[in-house]
This record gives structure tokens, C-alpha cells and sequence, in this order.
């Protein structure tokens, strides 16, 4: 009896996952060009938000998931607005940017922690299975995938074909070029902060639903998603995508033979040898 | 004393050909004008043979005997090479003598953790910056420094490396007239050391003034070379610069 | 009395971690998020030294300096090659490679639940078996940590480090090979650390992986940043502050759960105004 099917399927939820950071990630990056540790812990809270309004005030699943992502795309918003922003006038450097982000994640974290302790939330737990090809997937599985495809395309349609797709991509390439064009870029970065972070509540709230939320799992889902980004081309979105399938098709099947408890490693191997052997990433940008 | 000789030195990026299979000396005993239009590759060619940007093909030739295929950074210091950098690159949160005296400490690790020659170093660096007027400053973070300043801070580093080969790339640009005396002075006296002095500069006065020997470089290639006054006014130099 | 020296110890170990990285991240500029790989290597190695082999503290100690210098090099190595961000990066991703180790070979570290029963140390027959007398070995060894790292930074060697800092290709230019003073500073740090790492096994005589995994790193680069860069003394305030903070809170009547994760939302948000206001931290010299 082969497990082979459920791996992949596996794989593929996963991936799903990973995809949605790496792409909120990498809208994010693609404009500011500093690694945002903060990002993942902004997905989480749009995943508690979620929760707290299905466990707690009763909420309707759908309803209290909707919340969760603004909650999430505001945070973002919020973060940029008063601290990034500020940072971007003083012409900071990466350092403080880096360590500003590192802040404002172990803050976020630990209000978490405050206020939803730190103990492991389940979401409520009755969801349907189906059989697929020989493998069990559950339906907020199957929800994951699909919003990993639909964002991915939203995305592709949203940056390549809208004036404001087109704007993006200008601040992007040139932050001071656009500037000197008469773009409000502090006002387009922002707003690529909301999309992103609202991208990164999604994925906390489907995390949280598929496997449960815990204050701590922010930095591990953002660096899954950023190793994807690396592998895939950092700043490239479609790349990110590609890398989130590999690297989580990579760690599927790479604890086939070992135990569990080493996929960390295998993620993290995975991102050291790309870094050394290729560290632009499969697609170039 | 060193001279430096280059044999079909190519570099490219992103297509474009910086460099391009440039064949070329610098003379000891001599001020060597180095000119030509923004992107005509002066800067690309003194990062090449300091060692900054590892070039493509071609060799690099110290005096007739050292044939180099390839370079780092840290080696050409132990050529004798040294330069400044037009955008001035200094050490800017440490103050003007350490500046100095990081260049002149003992390159090894060991060595330098356990430093013998602490009297020595802090002589030489006071020579280098009262030769260009700075050692009342010396306590200052590099950071604090005037522009005028800033550029003549890079020269002492320069000048400390005791080295037989310069590479000034555009020294004298947004200097005051006082300090353009200053400057020049010092490359006069280089030369008239022997060694070999190779300036980047668009002030064609001070091209005219200070070098012995001028090349010009355009779009990477050999354009024109011999006397400033007979280059400056061949046709095919002018034009270049025009059509900038 | 007993927790004063308690807590005299905690912030001693906390100074030589802070004195550890800031040679790297003040002095150096290299922006590590793995030190706390170097603390857990030197805790563990102690840890079994110790009670699977029945070696004395001062023995296990220096095994664990090398193993922590070892591990510094080829772990080095490995990031040298990265520039800025992905320097962290691939630091970051070292730290959570290393806990993971220290995790799954259960055999040899005892697994997720760690190493107890670790004795305090002894020589020529005496115990520091008393708190006051733990306190008084770490705190001489701080003391010399702290005068070593005065020796490098003051040397003609600390002054490449500032310089590589500063803008690493122009030394090069000046003939360094910047790659060996980084992974030589790199070592020293991840040394130092190791020290640090087997006071505390030896103090809480129990030691487990999750105490030495990135949330560790973070906090020990918050010391950092906190008291200053490219300050010895720095260092040590901001192991101090950041130490007796939860204490303060606690001591305001916070419960110490809640006062953990209230210190972290306060050294989290004070590394935020601290970017923004003052990035020299308390008392540094280097502005980042």
C-alpha cells in the first residue's frame, strides 16, 4: 500500500501554504528590499483574530476568516505607516530595518502569548475528508490550494495588467526613479503592505485551520515562506510559488526515510546550498 | 621602481563591454592623465587593476616580471598598487588616525592582535596627515569631515601605503583652489620620486598642468595617447567628449 | 540575599553572551542570529562531559570551547559567503539546523528532553556547590572575558574589524583578506558563548534544546543592540537591563508568566524606538 499519494497530496497543502507567505512576501520585499521578520507573526495574528471571533463571539467561519485577513492587512498597514516608513525617511540601513522588524515581531509575538496564552488552539474540529487517488484531504485543504491558486493568479492579473500592477513593479525596480516620476511612493508602499499582509493573515488563518495556531509558529511559517522566496528568485512572485511546491514537495518526501523531526533541517540544508550554489534563485527576476 | 602593463584586458557586465581588449602601460617617473567621457571605462579599468572587479581575459603586467591572470583585492596591495576612490570610501564611524593606521598595521592576524610596532605606525601616520594638513583633526570620526577634507583623508591612506604605484581617481573634483595646490604638490612629489602616478580627471586644466603623459579611453577602448597638448587637441578627442 | 546572587549570576553569564556577540555584530558588523548554536554547543558538551563521562567542570569547559570553535569555523566558512540579509539569513537557518540536531539525536543529547542532574563544578577537591561561590567563579571569568575583549578591540587587529565593518572591499583594497578576520573574530564570539553556555548548565544543572534555539539568538542580539554596539561596557547594561526587567515587573506585582511575555513585548517594542530614535542603543559608539 503506497503512501506515495499522500505525500503528495501533502506536499501540495503544504506548498499551498508556503506559496501564500513567499507571495506576500515577496510583493513586500519586491518594494521595501528588506527582509521583514515581522511578516509571519503578522500571519498569525490574522489567524487568532479568526479564531477569536469563531470561538469566542460565535462567528460564522467564513465571516471571522474575512476578519482575520483585514485584521491582518491592517496590522501590516499600521506597521508601515508608523515605523517602516519613518525608517525609509532616515535612509536607514538593512541592519535597522532588519532589527526594527525583529522588534516588532517578538512584540507581536508575546502580545499574542498574552492574550490567547501560549498553548496550542484548535479551531473547531469537525471538517469533512474526501479520498483523493489514495490519499485523505480535508476540506480546508482543499480551500488552501484553491486560495493558493486563485491569489496566485489575482496577483499575476493585479501586478501585470492594472495601472496600479504597473506602479508596483516601477517602485520596484527604482524607488527614486519613481519618485522623481511623481509616484506617492510611500502611499503605493503602504498599500502593498495591506495586500501583502492581508495575503499573510490568509495563510495563518488556513494554517491555523488545518493544523492550529500557537504564538511561536509565525517566525518558522515566515521563513518557510522566505527559504521559498530564495529558492524561487527573492522579489520574483511567480517564483516564490515555484519554490514553495519544491521545497515542500523536497520536505515531504526527504522525511520519507527519516523521522519528522528533521524537516527543519532539510529545509534550512536546502536554502544553505541554494544560497551557495544559487542564491538568485531558479527564475531570475 | 614598478611599472604596470596591460595585454587585451576585457570586462564586460550585462553586455555592455567596459573594457574592451584595452592594451596599454603606465610609466614609472611619470604623472599618467588617465580621460575620456563618463562610461568610457576609467573607473572600471582602475578598479580592474586594483583589484575591486575581477576582470574577464586578458593579463596584467607589473614591471616586466609579475604576469597576473587574475586578481584579488587584497593582492594588489602587496604589489606596491594603491589608489582613492572617486566616491571617497573611508571608514566613517572611526576616527581620522585610525583611518590611517589601519593601513599601516601588520596584516596578519596574529600579528595584528598583537601589534610590536605601535610608536613606528603612529610616526608615519602623523607624517601622512601633516603632509596634507589634517593631524590637528585626527580624533575626529571621518564622518565629521568637510568635504575638502574627506577627499584629502583619502590621499594620506594613500600616501601611507608607502606604495609605488597611484591610482588617484578624480582627486580634485569639488576641491577649493587652496587645496588643489595641496594636492597637486603631493602628486608632483610622487612623481618626482619615481614612482608611477595615474590620475583620473575631467579638469582638463589640471590634465594639462599635472601629467606628463595622457591616454584616453572611450567606450572601453584605446582612443588616443601621447603629450596632453597634442592629445587635447586631436579631432577624434574632441568629438568624443562632444558627443557625451 | 540568595536571589540578589541569583540574579548576579544569570546577568553575569547574559554579559559574557552580550560581550560574545557584540565583537561580532558591533565590532565586526556581521549581523549573526546564531549565537545561541554556540551557547547550546558549549552547555551540551559540558553536559555530557560531565555526567557520561565524569569529566571536571574546568576539563568539560575547554572541550566545549573547542568543539564551539570548531563548529564557528566551518559554520563561518559556509556564511562568508553570503552578503548583508542573507548573511542572517543562512545564520538564522545554522541555529535552527543546530537545535534540530540537539533535538533528534536522542542518543547522544538526550533528545527534546534534555540533559538532567549536571553537578556544579569542583577543583582540587572543592565544590562551588554554594550559589555565593558560583557566583564569584563566574563572575571572575566574566571579568576576564571582559579584559580579552578590551585586548582585541584595542588592538591593531580590533581596528580591521571596525574597517571591515565600515566598507570590507575598500580594506581589501588595502591588502586584507577580510575572510579570516571574520571567521577568526566569528570563532572567538562562538567561544566565548560556549563559556557562557556551561556556567548555565553547570548553574540550572538541566539543560534542554528549546533553550538554545533562534528566540534565544534574538534575545541575546537584543542585549546588544540594546546596550550598544561596539561597547564592551554596553554590553553588559544591556544584559543587565534586559535581565532585571521581568524581575522589576514581577517585583510590580506582574505573575512570572505574564511578566515573561511582558518583558518581551518590552525589549521587542524598545528595539522598535530604538531603531527609529536612538540606534547607538544605550551606550554605543557605532550608529547602525
Amino acid at each position: 500500500m503506497s503512501i506515495i499519494p499522500q505525500i503528495i497530496l501533502n506536499s501540495l497543502i503544504a506548498g499551498s501554504i508556503y506559496s501564500l507567505v513567499a507571495l506576500g512576501f515577496n510583493l513586500i520585499y519586491g518594494t521595501t528590499k528588506f527582509f521583514n521578520l515581522s511578516h509571519g507573526a503578522v500571519a498569525v495574528i490574522g489567524g487568532y483574530v479568526a479564531f477569536y471571533f469563531t470561538k469566542s463571539l460565535g462567528f460564522g467561519i467564513i465571516i471571522s476568516a474575512i476578519l482575520g485577513i483585514f485584521a491582518a492587512g491592517f496590522l501590516g498597514y499600521f506597521l508601515d505607516r508608523f515605523v517602516f516608513r519613518k525608517l525609509r525617511q532616515k535612509k536607514a540601513s538593512n541592519m535597522v530595518f532588519l532589527i526594527s522588524s525583529l522588534g516588532l515581531m517578538i512584540a507581536l509575538q508575546a502580545v499574542t502569548a498574552l492574550l490567547f496564552t501560549s498553548n496550542f488552539q484548535i479551531f473547531s474540529s469537525q471538517f469533512t475528508s474526501y479520498q483523493i487517488f489514495g490519499g485523505v484531504i480535508t476540506q480546508v485543504e482543499v480551500i488552501i490550494f484553491i486560495s493558493a491558486a486563485l491569489i496566485s493568479v489575482g496577483l499575476f492579473l493585479l501586478l501585470k495588467k492594472t495601472r496600479w500592477g504597473r506602479t508596483v513593479r516601477a517602485i520596484s525596480d527604482d524607488e527614486e526613479v519613481s519618485k522623481i516620476v511623481g509616484i506617492d511612493t510611500n502611499k503605493v508602499i503602504s498599500q502593498v503592505f495591506f495586500i501583502g499582509s492581508a495575503i499573510a493573515g490568509l495563510s495563518g488563518v488556513l494554517s491555523g485551520l488545518d493544523i492550529g495556531l500557537e504564538p511561536t509558529m509565525g517566525l518558522l511559517l515566515l521563513f518557510k515562506g522566505v527559504i521559498a522566496a530564495v529558492i524561487g528568485g527573492v522579489g520574483n512572485v511567480y517564483g516564490g510559488v515555484l519554490g514553495a511546491f519544491l521545497l515542500a514537495f523536497v520536505e515531504n518526501f526527504g522525511i520519507w526515510g527519516v523521522s519528522a523531526e528533521w524537516k527543519d533541517v532539510i529545509s534550512f540544508g536546502l536554502l544553505i546550498i541554494f544560497l551557495l550554489f544559487r542564491p538568485q534563485g531558479i527564475l531570475k527576476k | 621602481m614598478s611599472t604596470i602593463k596591460i595585454k587585451n584586458l576585457y570586462k564586460h557586465f550585462d553586455g555592455i563591454k567596459a573594457v574592451d581588449h584595452l592594451n596599454l602601460s603606465f610609466e614609472s617617473g611619470k604623472i599618467t592623465g588617465l580621460i575620456g567621457p563618463n562610461g568610457s571605462g576609467k573607473s572600471t579599468l582602475i578598479n580592474l587593476l586594483t583589484g575591486v572587479v575581477p576582470f574577464d581575459s586578458g593579463v596584467v603586467i607589473i614591471s616586466e616580471t609579475t604576469k597576473l591572470l587574475r586578481v584579488k583585492p587584497y593582492d594588489m596591495a602587496s604589489f606596491d598598487i594603491t589608489r582613492t576612490f572617486q566616491d571617497v570610501r573611508l571608514f566613517e564611524q572611526m576616527p581620522v588616525i585610525d583611518n590611517i593606521l589601519v593601513v599601516l598595521t601588520k596584516r596578519g592576524i596574529v600579528g595584528s592582535l598583537f601589534e610590536q610596532h605601535k610608536k613606528y605606525h603612529l610616526e608615519k601616520a602623523k607624517e601622512v596627515l601633516e603632509r596634507v594638513g589634517l593631524w590637528e583633526k585626527r580624533n575626529e570620526l571621518a564622518a565629521d569631515l568637510s568635504y575638502g577634507q574627506r577627499k584629502l583623508l583619502e590621499i594620506a591612506r594613500a600616501l601611507a601605503m608607502n606604495a609605488d604605484i597611484y591610482f588617484f581617481d578624480e582627486p580634485f573634483a569639488g576641491l577649493f583652489p587652496e587645496i588643489i595646490k595641496v594636492v597637486s604638490s603631493i602628486l608632483k612629489e610622487l612623481r618626482d620620486k619615481g614612482k608611477t602616478v595615474v590620475l583620473v580627471e575631467h579638469n582638463m586644466e589640471l590634465i594639462r598642468e599635472l601629467s606628463d603623459y595622457c591616454i584616453v579611453m572611450d567606450s572601453g577602448e584605446l582612443l588616443a595617447e601621447g603629450k596632453p597638448n597634442d592629445v587635447l587637441s586631436q579631432k577624434a578627442v574632441i568629438e568624443a567628449y562632444l558627443g557625451e | 540575599m540568595e536571589y540578589l546572587i541569583h540574579l548576579a549570576i544569570v546577568i553575569s553569564i547574559y554579559s559574557i553572551l552580550g560581550l560574545s556577540l557584540n565583537l561580532i555584530v558591533g565590532y565586526t558588523g556581521l549581523l549573526s542570529m546564531t549565537q545561541a548554536a554556540f551557547y547550546g554547543i558549549g552547555a551540551y558538551a559540558t553536559a555530557i562531559a560531565m555526567t557520561s563521562y565524569g569529566m571536571n567542570f574546568f576539563l568539560a569547559v575547554v572541550i566545549g570551547i573547542l568543539l564551539s570553535a570548531l563548529s564557528a569555523l566551518a559554520i563561518g566558512y559556509v556564511l562568508s559567503r553570503f552578503d548583508g540579509d542573507y548573511f542572517t539569513l543562512g545564520s538564522f537557518g545554522f541555529n535552527v539546523i543546530i537545535t534540530a540536531i540537539l533535538v533528534n539525536w536522542r542518543g547522544f543529547t538526550g533528545g527534546a528532553t534534555g540533559i538532567p542532574a549536571i553537578a556544579r563544578p569542583s577543583l582540587f577537591g572543592f565544590t562551588f556547590s554554594g550559589n555565593l561561590s558560583f557566583l564569584v567563579l563566574v563572575l571572575v571569568s566574566a571579568v576576564i572575558i571582559y579584559f580579552i575583549c578590551q585586548f582585541i578591540v584595542r588592538s591593531s587587529f580590533g581596528r580591521v574589524l571596525k574597517a571591515i565593518r565600515e566598507d570590507e572591499k575598500a580594506i581589501q583594497v588595502f591588502g586584507y583578506n577580510t575572510k579570516y578576520y571574520k571567521l577568526a573574530i566569528f570563532a572567538i564570539g562562538a567561544m566565548m558563548a560556549s563559556v557562557a553556555g556551561a556556567f548555565y548548565a553547570s548553574y540550572l544543572s538541566y539543560i534542554s534544546p528549546a533553550q538554545f534555539d533562534i528566540n534565544e539568538s534574538a534575545f541575546i542580539l537584543s542585549i546588544v543592540v540594546f546596550g550598544g554596539l561596539a561597547n564592551n561596557k554596553g554590553a553588559i547594561w544591556g544584559a543587565a537591563f534586559l535581565i532585571l526587567l521581568p524581575e522589576a515587573l514581577q517585583f510590580v506585582g506582574f505573575p512570572s508568566g505574564i511578566a515573561e511575555q511582558l518583558r518581551q513585548v518590552v525589549y521587542g517594542l524598545a528595539l522598535v524606538f530604538l531603531m527609529l530614535y536612538r540606534p547607538q542603543g544605550l551606550v554605543g559608539e557605532y550608529k547602525i
